[in-house]
Protein backbone atom coordinates (compact mmCIF):
# COMPACT_ATOMS: atom_id res chain seq x y z
CA UNK A 1 0.00 0.00 0.00
CA UNK A 2 3.02 2.28 0.05
CA UNK A 3 1.93 3.68 -3.30
CA UNK A 4 -0.98 5.52 -1.76
CA UNK A 5 0.24 6.07 1.78
CA UNK A 6 2.24 9.18 2.30
CA UNK A 7 3.85 9.51 5.71
CA UNK A 8 1.90 12.11 7.66
CA UNK A 9 3.64 15.24 8.90
CA UNK A 10 3.67 14.09 12.52
CA UNK A 11 5.15 10.63 12.90
CA UNK A 12 6.20 8.88 16.10
CA UNK A 13 8.93 6.31 15.47
CA UNK A 14 7.89 2.75 16.20
CA UNK A 15 4.18 3.50 16.50
CA UNK A 16 1.76 2.99 13.58
CA UNK A 17 0.32 6.22 12.24
CA UNK A 18 -3.31 5.31 12.82
CA UNK A 19 -2.57 4.77 16.52
CA UNK A 20 -0.88 8.17 16.78
CA UNK A 21 -3.82 9.88 15.13
CA UNK A 22 -6.32 7.93 17.21
CA UNK A 23 -4.60 9.51 20.20
CA UNK A 24 -5.02 12.87 18.52
CA UNK A 25 -8.75 12.19 18.13
CA UNK A 26 -8.90 11.27 21.82
CA UNK A 27 -7.09 14.48 22.78
CA UNK A 28 -9.46 16.57 20.65
CA UNK A 29 -12.58 14.93 22.09
CA UNK A 30 -11.34 15.00 25.68
CA UNK A 31 -10.33 18.64 25.31
CA UNK A 32 -13.76 19.51 23.91
CA UNK A 33 -15.47 17.67 26.75
CA UNK A 34 -13.30 19.40 29.38
CA UNK A 35 -13.83 22.81 27.82
CA UNK A 36 -17.57 22.21 27.64
CA UNK A 37 -17.96 21.02 31.23
CA UNK A 38 -15.57 23.40 33.00
CA UNK A 39 -17.89 26.38 33.38
CA UNK A 40 -21.25 24.70 33.17
CA UNK A 41 -24.17 27.07 33.43
CA UNK A 42 -27.92 26.77 33.16
CA UNK A 43 -27.74 29.00 30.09
CA UNK A 44 -25.11 27.35 27.90
CA UNK A 45 -22.49 29.47 26.22
CA UNK A 46 -19.63 28.81 23.86
CA UNK A 47 -18.27 25.28 23.74
CA UNK A 48 -20.91 24.00 26.12
CA UNK A 49 -23.60 25.25 23.74
CA UNK A 50 -21.96 23.50 20.79
CA UNK A 51 -21.61 20.17 22.58
CA UNK A 52 -25.16 20.36 23.91
CA UNK A 53 -26.46 20.84 20.38
CA UNK A 54 -24.47 17.82 19.18
CA UNK A 55 -25.65 15.61 22.04
CA UNK A 56 -29.25 16.75 21.61
CA UNK A 57 -29.13 15.88 17.92
CA UNK A 58 -27.90 12.38 18.69
CA UNK A 59 -30.50 12.06 21.45
CA UNK A 60 -33.26 13.07 19.04
CA UNK A 61 -32.00 10.48 16.55
CA UNK A 62 -32.06 7.80 19.26
CA UNK A 63 -35.59 8.80 20.28
CA UNK A 64 -36.70 8.55 16.66
CA UNK A 65 -35.14 5.17 15.96
CA UNK A 66 -35.16 3.29 19.26
CA UNK A 67 -37.91 4.92 21.26
CA UNK A 68 -37.64 6.05 24.89
CA UNK A 69 -35.77 2.97 26.15
CA UNK A 70 -32.89 3.77 23.83
CA UNK A 71 -31.65 6.66 25.97
CA UNK A 72 -29.72 4.22 28.17
CA UNK A 73 -27.37 3.57 25.28
CA UNK A 74 -26.70 7.22 24.51
CA UNK A 75 -23.12 7.14 25.95
CA UNK A 76 -22.08 4.24 23.74
CA UNK A 77 -23.72 5.55 20.58
CA UNK A 78 -22.66 9.17 20.99
CA UNK A 79 -19.07 8.17 21.82
CA UNK A 80 -18.86 5.95 18.75
CA UNK A 81 -20.41 8.63 16.58
CA UNK A 82 -18.14 11.44 17.79
CA UNK A 83 -15.02 9.28 17.59
CA UNK A 84 -15.77 8.14 14.06
CA UNK A 85 -16.85 11.61 12.95
CA UNK A 86 -13.67 13.30 14.19
CA UNK A 87 -11.57 10.44 12.81
CA UNK A 88 -13.26 10.74 9.42
CA UNK A 89 -12.87 14.52 9.33
CA UNK A 90 -9.12 14.07 9.73
CA UNK A 91 -9.11 12.71 6.19
CA UNK A 92 -9.72 16.22 4.80
CA UNK A 93 -6.86 17.79 6.77
CA UNK A 94 -3.77 17.72 4.54
CA UNK A 95 -0.83 15.98 6.17
CA UNK A 96 -2.86 14.01 8.70
CA UNK A 97 -3.34 10.27 8.71
CA UNK A 98 -6.94 9.07 9.01
CA UNK A 99 -7.49 6.62 11.86
CA UNK A 100 -10.65 5.25 10.27
CA UNK A 101 -8.89 4.52 6.97
CA UNK A 102 -7.22 1.60 8.74
CA UNK A 103 -9.09 -1.68 9.06
CA UNK A 104 -7.87 -2.21 12.64
CA UNK A 105 -9.66 0.89 13.96
CA UNK A 106 -12.94 0.22 12.20
CA UNK A 107 -12.88 -3.47 13.11
CA UNK A 108 -12.38 -2.53 16.77
CA UNK A 109 -15.47 -0.30 16.66
CA UNK A 110 -17.51 -2.95 14.84
CA UNK A 111 -16.52 -5.71 17.28
CA UNK A 112 -17.52 -3.49 20.21
CA UNK A 113 -20.94 -2.97 18.59
CA UNK A 114 -21.31 -6.70 17.87
CA UNK A 115 -20.48 -7.80 21.42
CA UNK A 116 -22.58 -5.03 22.95
CA UNK A 117 -25.81 -5.72 21.15
CA UNK A 118 -25.61 -9.44 21.85
CA UNK A 119 -24.83 -8.68 25.51
CA UNK A 120 -27.83 -6.34 25.68
CA UNK A 121 -30.08 -8.95 24.08
CA UNK A 122 -28.92 -11.68 26.48
CA UNK A 123 -29.28 -9.37 29.49
CA UNK A 124 -32.79 -8.38 28.44
CA UNK A 125 -34.27 -11.80 27.83
CA UNK A 126 -31.89 -14.50 29.03
CA UNK A 127 -29.50 -16.58 26.97
CA UNK A 128 -31.94 -19.35 26.02
CA UNK A 129 -34.75 -17.08 24.87
CA UNK A 130 -32.30 -14.96 22.94
CA UNK A 131 -30.80 -17.99 21.20
CA UNK A 132 -34.27 -19.35 20.48
CA UNK A 133 -35.06 -16.17 18.64
CA UNK A 134 -32.41 -16.94 16.04
CA UNK A 135 -34.64 -19.74 14.75
CA UNK A 136 -37.22 -17.28 13.53
CA UNK A 137 -40.92 -17.69 12.82
CA UNK A 138 -40.68 -20.78 10.61
CA UNK A 139 -42.09 -24.31 10.92
CA UNK A 140 -40.13 -26.80 13.03
CA UNK A 141 -38.28 -28.73 10.28
CA UNK A 142 -36.80 -25.51 8.94
CA UNK A 143 -35.55 -24.24 12.29
CA UNK A 144 -31.99 -25.69 12.22
CA UNK A 145 -31.44 -24.27 8.74
CA UNK A 146 -32.79 -20.89 9.85
CA UNK A 147 -30.50 -20.97 12.88
CA UNK A 148 -27.38 -21.44 10.75
CA UNK A 149 -28.44 -18.73 8.31
CA UNK A 150 -29.16 -16.28 11.12
CA UNK A 151 -25.79 -16.98 12.77
CA UNK A 152 -24.02 -16.31 9.49
CA UNK A 153 -25.99 -13.13 8.89
CA UNK A 154 -25.18 -11.90 12.39
CA UNK A 155 -21.49 -12.68 11.87
CA UNK A 156 -21.59 -10.70 8.63
CA UNK A 157 -22.74 -7.58 10.47
CA UNK A 158 -19.39 -6.57 12.05
CA UNK A 159 -17.67 -7.50 8.80
CA UNK A 160 -19.85 -5.19 6.74
CA UNK A 161 -19.77 -2.43 9.38
CA UNK A 162 -15.98 -2.35 9.47
CA UNK A 163 -15.44 -2.86 5.74
CA UNK A 164 -17.94 -0.14 4.81
CA UNK A 165 -16.22 2.53 6.89
CA UNK A 166 -12.73 1.38 5.92
CA UNK A 167 -13.57 1.11 2.22
CA UNK A 168 -15.20 4.51 2.02
CA UNK A 169 -12.35 6.27 3.75
CA UNK A 170 -9.60 4.42 1.87
CA UNK A 171 -11.42 4.82 -1.43
CA UNK A 172 -11.44 8.58 -0.93
CA UNK A 173 -7.73 8.46 -0.19
CA UNK A 174 -6.97 6.49 -3.35
CA UNK A 175 -9.06 8.92 -5.41
CA UNK A 176 -7.16 11.91 -4.01
CA UNK A 177 -3.83 10.11 -4.45
CA UNK A 178 -4.60 9.41 -8.12
CA UNK A 179 -5.65 13.02 -8.74
CA UNK A 180 -2.49 14.30 -7.03
CA UNK A 181 -0.43 11.83 -9.04
CA UNK A 182 -1.98 13.23 -12.24
CA UNK A 183 -1.25 16.75 -11.02
CA UNK A 184 2.16 16.16 -9.47
CA UNK A 185 5.63 16.81 -10.82
CA UNK A 186 5.43 13.72 -13.05
CA UNK A 187 2.03 14.82 -14.33
CA UNK A 188 0.41 17.91 -15.67
CA UNK A 189 2.25 20.48 -13.57
CA UNK A 190 5.57 18.88 -14.39
CA UNK A 191 4.63 19.07 -18.05
CA UNK A 192 3.73 22.74 -17.64
CA UNK A 193 7.13 23.42 -16.07
CA UNK A 194 9.05 21.33 -18.60
CA UNK A 195 9.72 24.29 -20.90
CA UNK A 196 8.00 23.18 -24.10
CA UNK A 197 5.29 25.57 -25.24
CA UNK A 198 2.69 22.88 -25.92
CA UNK A 199 3.36 21.42 -22.48
CA UNK A 200 2.97 24.85 -20.88
CA UNK A 201 -0.46 25.37 -22.48
CA UNK A 202 -1.92 21.88 -22.08
CA UNK A 203 -0.28 21.15 -18.75
CA UNK A 204 -1.24 24.52 -17.33
CA UNK A 205 -4.89 24.23 -18.37
CA UNK A 206 -5.06 20.59 -17.28
CA UNK A 207 -3.47 21.38 -13.94
CA UNK A 208 -5.93 24.22 -13.33
CA UNK A 209 -8.85 21.93 -14.18
CA UNK A 210 -7.53 19.29 -11.80
CA UNK A 211 -7.05 21.79 -8.97
CA UNK A 212 -10.56 23.16 -9.50
CA UNK A 213 -11.95 19.60 -9.61
CA UNK A 214 -10.20 18.69 -6.37
CA UNK A 215 -11.15 21.82 -4.44
CA UNK A 216 -14.65 22.17 -5.87
CA UNK A 217 -15.76 18.56 -6.03
CA UNK A 218 -13.53 16.05 -4.27
CA UNK A 219 -13.12 17.89 -0.97
CA UNK A 220 -16.87 18.56 -0.52
CA UNK A 221 -17.50 14.94 -1.48
CA UNK A 222 -15.04 13.73 1.14
CA UNK A 223 -16.65 15.97 3.78
CA UNK A 224 -20.08 14.58 2.87
CA UNK A 225 -18.83 10.99 2.98
CA UNK A 226 -17.13 11.59 6.35
CA UNK A 227 -20.33 12.85 7.98
CA UNK A 228 -22.54 10.31 6.21
CA UNK A 229 -20.43 7.29 7.19
CA UNK A 230 -20.37 8.34 10.85
CA UNK A 231 -24.16 8.76 10.67
CA UNK A 232 -24.64 5.37 9.04
CA UNK A 233 -22.40 3.66 11.58
CA UNK A 234 -24.36 4.91 14.59
CA UNK A 235 -27.65 4.40 12.72
CA UNK A 236 -26.89 0.72 12.14
CA UNK A 237 -25.68 0.41 15.75
CA UNK A 238 -29.04 1.75 16.92
CA UNK A 239 -30.91 -0.63 14.61
CA UNK A 240 -28.94 -3.64 15.87
CA UNK A 241 -29.43 -2.71 19.54
CA UNK A 242 -33.14 -2.00 19.09
CA UNK A 243 -33.44 -5.29 17.21
CA UNK A 244 -31.96 -7.08 20.22
CA UNK A 245 -34.30 -5.24 22.61
CA UNK A 246 -37.50 -5.39 20.61
CA UNK A 247 -37.45 -9.14 20.40
CA UNK A 248 -38.19 -9.24 24.13
CA UNK A 249 -41.29 -7.11 23.81
CA UNK A 250 -42.95 -8.23 20.62
CA UNK A 251 -42.02 -11.86 20.80
CA UNK A 252 -41.45 -13.61 17.50
CA UNK A 253 -41.83 -11.11 14.78
CA UNK A 254 -40.09 -10.57 11.50
CA UNK A 255 -36.91 -8.76 12.45
CA UNK A 256 -35.40 -6.18 10.26
CA UNK A 257 -31.83 -6.26 9.14
CA UNK B 1 -18.97 -5.50 -34.89
CA UNK B 2 -19.18 -8.69 -32.90
CA UNK B 3 -15.90 -9.97 -34.24
CA UNK B 4 -14.19 -6.68 -33.36
CA UNK B 5 -15.55 -6.92 -29.83
CA UNK B 6 -14.35 -10.49 -29.46
CA UNK B 7 -10.92 -9.60 -30.82
CA UNK B 8 -10.70 -6.69 -28.38
CA UNK B 9 -11.61 -8.90 -25.44
CA UNK B 10 -9.13 -11.52 -26.59
CA UNK B 11 -6.46 -8.87 -26.99
CA UNK B 12 -7.06 -7.42 -23.54
CA UNK B 13 -7.11 -10.80 -21.87
CA UNK B 14 -4.23 -12.15 -23.97
CA UNK B 15 -1.88 -9.21 -23.63
CA UNK B 16 -0.51 -10.26 -20.25
CA UNK B 17 0.39 -13.67 -21.64
CA UNK B 18 2.34 -12.08 -24.47
CA UNK B 19 3.93 -9.65 -22.07
CA UNK B 20 4.82 -12.51 -19.79
CA UNK B 21 6.30 -14.51 -22.66
CA UNK B 22 8.44 -11.49 -23.43
CA UNK B 23 10.03 -11.34 -19.99
CA UNK B 24 9.67 -14.93 -18.91
CA UNK B 25 13.35 -14.94 -18.01
CA UNK B 26 12.79 -12.57 -15.10
CA UNK B 27 10.92 -15.30 -13.24
CA UNK B 28 7.87 -13.26 -12.22
CA UNK B 29 4.53 -14.97 -11.76
CA UNK B 30 1.88 -14.87 -14.45
CA UNK B 31 -1.02 -13.94 -12.15
CA UNK B 32 0.07 -10.35 -11.54
CA UNK B 33 -1.04 -8.76 -14.85
CA UNK B 34 -4.33 -10.66 -14.75
CA UNK B 35 -4.85 -9.43 -11.19
CA UNK B 36 -4.62 -5.83 -12.39
CA UNK B 37 -7.16 -6.51 -15.16
CA UNK B 38 -9.44 -8.33 -12.74
CA UNK B 39 -9.27 -5.46 -10.26
CA UNK B 40 -10.18 -2.89 -12.90
CA UNK B 41 -12.93 -4.93 -14.55
CA UNK B 42 -14.40 -6.04 -11.23
CA UNK B 43 -14.51 -2.50 -9.90
CA UNK B 44 -16.12 -1.29 -13.14
CA UNK B 45 -18.84 -3.96 -13.04
CA UNK B 46 -19.47 -3.42 -9.34
CA UNK B 47 -19.65 0.36 -9.68
CA UNK B 48 -22.02 0.16 -12.64
CA UNK B 49 -24.43 -2.32 -11.09
CA UNK B 50 -24.25 -0.56 -7.72
CA UNK B 51 -25.19 2.66 -9.52
CA UNK B 52 -28.18 0.92 -11.09
CA UNK B 53 -29.33 -0.41 -7.73
CA UNK B 54 -28.87 2.88 -5.92
CA UNK B 55 -30.67 4.67 -8.75
CA UNK B 56 -33.70 2.43 -8.32
CA UNK B 57 -33.67 2.97 -4.56
CA UNK B 58 -33.38 6.76 -4.82
CA UNK B 59 -36.06 6.88 -7.53
CA UNK B 60 -38.53 5.03 -5.33
CA UNK B 61 -37.65 7.15 -2.30
CA UNK B 62 -38.10 10.42 -4.17
CA UNK B 63 -41.38 9.12 -5.56
CA UNK B 64 -42.59 8.27 -2.06
CA UNK B 65 -41.43 11.63 -0.70
CA UNK B 66 -43.31 13.46 -3.44
CA UNK B 67 -46.48 11.52 -2.64
CA UNK B 68 -46.20 11.95 1.11
CA UNK B 69 -44.15 15.02 2.02
CA UNK B 70 -45.10 14.56 5.68
CA UNK B 71 -43.12 11.34 5.91
CA UNK B 72 -40.10 12.73 4.07
CA UNK B 73 -37.75 12.60 7.06
CA UNK B 74 -38.41 8.95 7.84
CA UNK B 75 -38.22 7.96 4.19
CA UNK B 76 -34.93 9.78 3.86
CA UNK B 77 -33.46 7.95 6.85
CA UNK B 78 -34.56 4.60 5.47
CA UNK B 79 -33.20 5.54 2.06
CA UNK B 80 -29.78 6.44 3.47
CA UNK B 81 -29.56 3.15 5.35
CA UNK B 82 -30.56 1.24 2.24
CA UNK B 83 -28.03 3.12 0.16
CA UNK B 84 -25.33 2.27 2.69
CA UNK B 85 -26.24 -1.41 2.54
CA UNK B 86 -26.21 -1.40 -1.28
CA UNK B 87 -22.99 0.53 -1.39
CA UNK B 88 -21.24 -1.87 0.94
CA UNK B 89 -21.44 -4.49 -1.83
CA UNK B 90 -19.39 -2.25 -4.10
CA UNK B 91 -17.07 -1.56 -1.17
CA UNK B 92 -16.44 -5.30 -0.85
CA UNK B 93 -15.29 -5.33 -4.47
CA UNK B 94 -13.11 -2.31 -3.77
CA UNK B 95 -11.47 -4.16 -0.89
CA UNK B 96 -10.92 -7.23 -3.07
CA UNK B 97 -9.46 -5.00 -5.80
CA UNK B 98 -7.12 -3.39 -3.30
CA UNK B 99 -6.03 -6.78 -2.05
CA UNK B 100 -5.36 -7.86 -5.65
CA UNK B 101 -3.41 -4.69 -6.40
CA UNK B 102 -1.45 -4.02 -3.24
CA UNK B 103 -1.25 -7.18 -1.13
CA UNK B 104 -1.01 -9.65 -4.05
CA UNK B 105 -1.57 -12.89 -2.17
CA UNK B 106 -0.95 -14.93 -5.36
CA UNK B 107 2.01 -13.82 -7.39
Amino acid sequence: MDVIEHPPIFHLPGIPDHVTYTWLVMIVLAGLALAASRNMGLVPRGVQNLMEVVIEQIQGLIDDVMGPEGRRYLPLIATLGLFILVGNLMSVVPGFATPTANLNTTAACAVIVFLTYHWIGIRKQGALTYLKHFMGPVPLPLKPLMFVIEIISHLARPLSLSLRLFGNMTGGHILLAIIFFLMGLQGLIGWALSGSSAGAVIGGIGGLIMVAFTVGFLYPLKLLVAVLQAFIFIMLTMLYISGAIEEAEHGHEAQHH
Amino acid sequence: MRRTLMLTVLGVLGAPVLAHAADAATGGGWVGPFAVIAAGLGMAIAAGLCGLGQGRAVASAVDAMARQPGAAARIQTAMIIGLALIESLAIYVLVVAMILLFVQPIK
